[in-house]
Parts: structure tokens; sequence; C-alpha cells
């Protein structure tokens, strides 16, 4: 009788496991159906075109309407695939044909050329005046060929677990935010809204089956009813994109959405295992935040340094240190010379600073410092990896501050101030117990990066509700629409990183060398860096926040005025004005923007001033042992 | 016999001292293509990085310590992995430090890692 209930409950065992199991699969299965849908879909567009005549409208008709039915499948499936694989994805889908990459944990290798291929790429091809038959299908046969790698063990095994959907789901919502209401890799503008809606619904799917499988670690009930409230938000919203609304969608839904997914990976103890999630905060509770992601360590050389008290004494010294042209070969020159804390860290009295020589001017204009801190590449040709190798560039430059890296440590050490405190933080660096340009660089990095730390009405209007001017809110949505500004310029910091905010993206605009548009401006940009077609003439996408305030503007400041940029923008950039530019990435077309909307635009940008603390120059420098460096001033003098 | 007695008490100092501290000497393996210049570099990077090491790696990662019992000390390929994951992002739950530190730091002690001569 004994054996017979042991028996028993063994049956009952097995069957109450592999009843689990069975259940288990539903999301996993899910997955591998959707990919196979979308398999058997480009198999048939694939079968189209090879036995389409592409001279005939009809033919080529269907080969489009075929395109767009695939795309759709794949965008439904946009939630995983650009998760798990972003490399391969550009395979399936890329939106442009040759992209070069340096992604902050490549910073150390050269940039990398990532060629796309896909649907959008085929869709654009269609237009062009000669087609054939093999490039078309390369294009397919590329995409189909790349499916393999979302099949891979790495991947499947993943689907197994919930960590990787939370930290899927955080990508998701976070392109929602940054770029798929903004027409970014969707080249037809009408269909940006129904991709978007479609795309929704489709992630309530897996959403429901995700809940069925994981039922100790569900998308919460509140977090559910949310979302169905942004998708009816969404359906209800004009399908226009330049008429639906943006601020709402990413205040209301979004945001909120993305606070709860954050939640989620902090409760259940989320793992990640994918670069994807590298540079992302998981402790932040809005995309406004201004520690979102990591992208340059302020600390440098005192990364490890926890002591506030220390801490607050190297900020001090950074700050003398930002202040003192002792730092220059003729001392004369302070980073303050061209980085005017009370001008927002920037120069905005001429296009481009003086050269060392106090007679020529550099090529490019002074960027500010505010906010340089969410860059992964710094420089507007990304020639510098970190704000420390900056600063170390800028020192030793001939044309800049015409130091010697031995000259400039000998003197600053010959100031009492100085040599004592220095002598203090060494201790906080074992690894190099000697004072030198490592830590001198790292004070000053850390005292200016504070000055990134502030808030816009803009980020208020996000993070706390509070009200935002009516043409502010309108701009914004222009910003995010017809205005195509943010398919430049993302969310949260409106400059070149897009989501997962692991890369600085460059673009090629086709500015002038003077306002009457006579020649493009001969500056080569990231082409000096990485030599390439592409890069010719590309600058790393700068921020709007502060625009207001700190003109000149584009890289050789040739525009005085946000609206000579606005209309640059509106005209086409360099082509749209007759230029020759062949690799401008700026489309040529007029957006055709009226007086009222370049004044909403500007109501947007302006709400992206940040109200920042300025401090207050020091009184006098530290004193040193020769006297010929005594007579310095604060702040240099030109 | 007091002299003996010192003289005796001083060597067993001395060798118990060695013994709790083992020679911390490294030797490094360059390969011989590497120029002066950047030999005299990568050393220096090595010996920063060792540094950093011994004071946040090595009670877990042995080298210069015991260790703990299944964690690596670092073979080549652990070493390649190592790296990437480091810098793409390990578990910040038990590698705190390593988190915090600047790309700089880590660099440093991956160099140490790669160029230390691993005895057979």
């Amino acid at each position: 009788m004994k054996t017979s209930l042991v028996i028993l409950a063994l049956v009952a065992a097995v069957c109450c496991f592999s009843f689990s199991l069975r259940q288990k699969k539903e999301y996993k299965s899910f997955y591998l159906s959707s990919l196979s849908q979308f398999k058997q879909e480009e198999e048939q567009l694939l079968h189209t075109i090879r036995y389409a005549d592409l001279s005939n409208s009809t033919d080529i008709k269907k080969i489009k309407e075929e395109i767009v039915s695939s795309r759709s499948r794949l965008k439904g499936m946009d939630f995983w695939l650009r998760y798990f694989d972003p490399i391969s994805y550009r395979k399936l889908n890329g939106p442009l044909p040759v992209e070069w990459e340096t992604e902050v944990f490549e910073k150390f290798e050269a940039p990398y050329k990532r060629k796309g291929a896909g649907l959008s790429l085929a869709e654009m091809y269609l237009d062009e005046e000669t087609i054939n038959k093999d490039t078309l299908s390369a294009f397919i046969q590329t995409s189909l060929d790349s499916l393999s790698m979302f099949t891979r063990d790495s991947v499947l095994m993943q689907l197994d677990t919930d960590d990787h959907f939370f930290l899927a789901n955080r990508l998701y919502l976070l392109n929602l935010a940054a770029i798929y209401t903004t027409g970014f890799e969707c080249p037809d503008t009408a269909r940006i809204i129904p991709e978007l809606r479609m795309m929704m619904h489709e992630v309530k799917n897996i959403y429901t089956r995700f809940n069925a499988d994981f039922s100790v670690t569900p998308l919460s009930a509140d977090y559910l009813s949310l979302y169905d409230n942004a998708i009816d938000f969404a359906d209800r919203q004009p399908a226009a994109y330049s008429a639906f609304d943006q601020f709402s969608f990413l205040k209301d839904y979004i945001n909120p959405l993305f606070r709860l997914n954050q939640r989620f990976i902090q409760s259940y103890d989320v793992i990640s295992l994918s670069y994807n999630d590298y540079a992302l905060n998981n402790e932040v509770t809005s995309v406004f935040d201004k520690s979102l992601f990591i992208s340059q360590n302020t600390k440098g050389i005192f990364s490890l340094v926890e002591d506030s008290a220390v801490l607050n004494e190297i900020k001090r010294v950074g700050k003398l240190l930002f202040y003192d042209p002792i730092i220059s070969g003729n001392n004369k020159r302070s980073c303050a010379s061209c980085h005017k804390p009370t001008e927002y860290f920037t120069d905005t009295t001429m296009a481009t600073p003086f050269q060392f020589d106090e007679k020529n001017h550099l090529p490019r204009n002074a960027p500010s410092l505010i906010n340089s801190v969410f860059n992964h590449l710094v420089m507007l040709d990304g020639k510098h990896i970190s704000l420390q190798d900056q600063a170390r560039g800028v020192m030793s430059s001939h044309e800049e501050m015409s130091s010697d890296p031995d000259e400039l440590v000998k003197k600053i050490m010959s100031c009492k101030e100085y040599r004592n405190a220095f002598k203090k933080f060494v201790k906080y660096t074992p690894e190099d117990k000697n004072p030198g340009m490592s830590h001198i660089i790292s004070a000053i990095t850390y005292y200016y990066a504070d000055f990134s730390n502030y808030y816009s009405p803009f980020d208020n209007a996000m993070n706390n509700n509070s009200a935002i001017a009516a043409d502010a809110r309108r701009g914004f949505n222009l910003f995010m629409s017809k205005a195509q500004c943010a398919t430049c310029h993302f969310v949260p910091h409106f400059n070149g990183i897009k989501p997962p905010y692991i890369g600085s993206e460059f673009e090629v605009l086709g500015v002038p060398s003077d306002t009457a548009y006579t020649r493009l401006s001969d500056d080569k940009g990231r082409y000096d860096v990485n030599p390439a077609e592409e890069t010719l003439h590309a600058f790393r996408t700068a921020t709007v926040r502060n625009a207001e305030f700190t003109k000149p503007y584009m890289h050789n400041g040739v525009f005085n005025t946000l609206d000579q940029v606005i209309d640059f923008y509106d005209v086409g950039g360099g082509t749209g004005k007759k230029l020759i530019v062949p690799n401008q990435t700026l489309s040529s077309d007029s957006l055709k923007l009226t007086r009222n909307e370049k004044n909403d635009l500007k109501a947007f940008m302006h709400s992206l001033n940040e109200n920042i603390i300025f401090d207050t120059p020091p009184a006098g420098l530290p004193v040193s042992s020769d006297k010929s460096l005594n007579n310095r001033k604060p702040g240099g003098e030109y | 016999m007091k002299l003996l007695y010192t003289i005796l008490c001083l060597f067993a100092g001395t060798t118990l001292l060695l013994q709790c501290h083992p020679s911390k000497k490294v030797e490094y393996d360059i390969p011989s293509h590497v120029t002066d210049i950047n030999r005299k570099l990568l050393l220096e990077k090595a010996e920063k990085g060792k540094v950093l090491y011994q004071l946040h790696c090595s009670g877990c990662h042995g080298i210069f310590t015991k260790g703990k019992d299944s964690i690596p000390n670092f073979t080549k390929i652990q070493i390649d992995n190592y790296h990437t994951a480091a810098l793409i992002g390990i578990d910040a739950r038990n590698h705190a430090v390593a988190k915090k530190m600047s790309s700089e730091q880590i660099d440093q002690v991956v160099t140490f890692l790669r160029l230390r001569k691993v005895k057979k």
C-alpha cells in the first residue's frame, strides 16, 4: 500500500512538473512562431522579386506591398530583436547602407564599419531610377540570412528566464520615448503612427504570454492597465505624426511605464548579460533623470575615492586649476579663457577662439562644457574617448595652450597650496603615488562636471508635472515630428546619443563657411579621425540644451542666432542651399515650416534652458615659489 | 647565549615575515617585437594595474593571496573574457569596485593580467 502511494505521489509530481514545463513554453514558442512567420513572408517576398518584371509598375507595387507587410511583421518583434542582437538587426532593417560606430565598450578600438541591409533599404532602392533584381534580392537575402542569428542557443537560452524580458522592455520603452514616433527608421511619414499602433498592440501579446509563463515575476496589473491606456491614447490620436500629441504620450504614458519597469528590474533582481544595458542606470525613475545613463567618468584617477571631504577638496583644487593660466605655456590662458563660466562655459563673443598666438583663430567653435559629460566621444570630431584625454590634448596642443606636460606639473608643484593638496590626494591613488597630469586633469573634470546636473523647465514638466507654456509644448511636438529634429537629437539629452545610449552619432549637414553660403566649410570633421567616404564633413551631434545662451552655432560658429539655425535646417542644409555635399545625411528637402512653427520650436528650445547656478571665479591663485609666475590673473588674459 | 638567542629570534621573525608577505615581484612577458618605448609604457601601465589588483581584486581572485575557492585566478582565456565582461557590465553586486573604476584603471588591471608571466 505504502509503495503504491509513493508511486502515485511520484507520478503526480512528474505530471505537475511536465505540466509546468509545458506552461513555460508559451512565451518562447510565441517568439519562435513570430520569427518563422516573418521568415515565410521574406521568402515569399524574395519569390515575388524573382518572378517580377521590374519595369512593370503593378509588379513594383506588389513588391512594395509585400515589403510593407514584412516590415510590420518585423516591427511586431522589434521588442526582442533589437535587444538580442542589435548588430544583426541592422541587416534585417538597417536604416543606412553604411554606419560607422564606436560604441562605449569599444572605446579603445577603431570605429567599426557596419553595413545595413533589409526592408527599408530595399524599399528606398525601389524608388531609384535604375534598379536591378540582384541588388534588390540581395537586400532581402541578407536579411533572411541574418535571421539565424536570432535562433542561436545563446539567444534561445535567455527566453527561458525572465531577466532579458525587463531589460528588453526597458529598451522598448526608451525607443518609444526617443525614436518610434519620430520616423527615425520609417521614411514614409504617413506610416509612422499606424506602425507605432501596430507595434504597441503586438507587444501587448508578448506581455500576455510572458505573464502566463512567468507568474512569479509578472508585469503588475497597474503596469498592464497603464499600457492599455497608452495603446488607447495612441489609437485615438491623429494618424498624422505632426498632429500626434508627443508630449502627453511621453509624459503621461511612456515615462510612468518606464518608472514601473525600473521598479521590476530592481525588485526582481534582474541581471543583465547584454551590452545593451552597459550604460543604463537601474536606479533612475525617469527618462529625464540626468543619470539615466553613464557616459563620462568625471572623477578620472580619483574614481575610487569615496570620502566626501576629500572629494570636496579635490573639487576646490579643480576649480582653482580651471581658472589658473599656469596650465598654459605662457601662463596667460586658462580653461576659463574659452569656456567662460559666466557664459555657460563657452565663449559667446567669437565664432572660434583665438589660437595660442593670440592672432589667428582656431577652426572650431568652443563648445559649452555643460552636458559635455553626456557624450561617449568628446570633441566635435570625436577625437577623444574621455574628458581627461580631451583636457590633456588641449593643454599640450601648440595651437591652444602649448604646455609641456612635465613643465606643467613642475610649475603647479611650485605652488605650495597645490603641492600640499596633491600630496594629500595621491594617498588615495596608490597606483600612482607621484602627483602628475592625471591628478591635475581629473581634479579639473571633476570640478566642471557638476554644472551638468541642473534641470530645465521641460525636464521639470516631465519629471514633476510642473506647468509648461503651450508654445513650448507645441514646439516639442514639432521637434519630434515635422521639423525632424528628433531623428538626430534624441530624448532625453537632445544630442546624438540614442537608446541604448552606448554610442555617439555624427551627421553631415553641409554647414557653409559663411552666411552667404559661398562655399562649404572646408573642415573635414570626423574624417580627420576616421577617414572614410561617409565621414567627410561629419560632426558629432551636439545637445540642444541651453542653446539660447550658447551661441554662436555649428562647428565653425557661422550662425549667430537660433533663427539662422532653424532656417538652415528648414531649407535642407547645405544641399538645400545648392552647395555640393554628396554625402549629406540631412534631407535636402525643405521642411516647409511656417513662421509660427519656427517660433514654437524656439519656445521649446528655450524650455531646455537649465536653471544653472554658476559660481564666481576665485579671488586669487596659489602663490608659486617662482616669482615670475605670480602675476597670473584668475581666468587668464585672452 | 643572549646573542645566540637574539639571532635566533631575528631569524625566526624574518622567516615568519617573509612567509606572511610572499614576494610581490611579478615577472612580465612582453613579446620581443614590442619597441622599447612601448615596452616601458606597457610596464608602467601593468605596474599600476598590479597595485590596483592587489588592493581591490586579489581578495577573491587570488594571485597574491590564496583567493577564494572556485573563483578564477585567470588563465589567458579568462582574462580575455573578463576584459569584455568588465567593460560590458559585470554583476555589480559582487564587483562593486570594478564598476567604479575608470576605464583607464580597468585597462591597467587587464594589462597587468595580460602581461603577467604565468608559471606552467
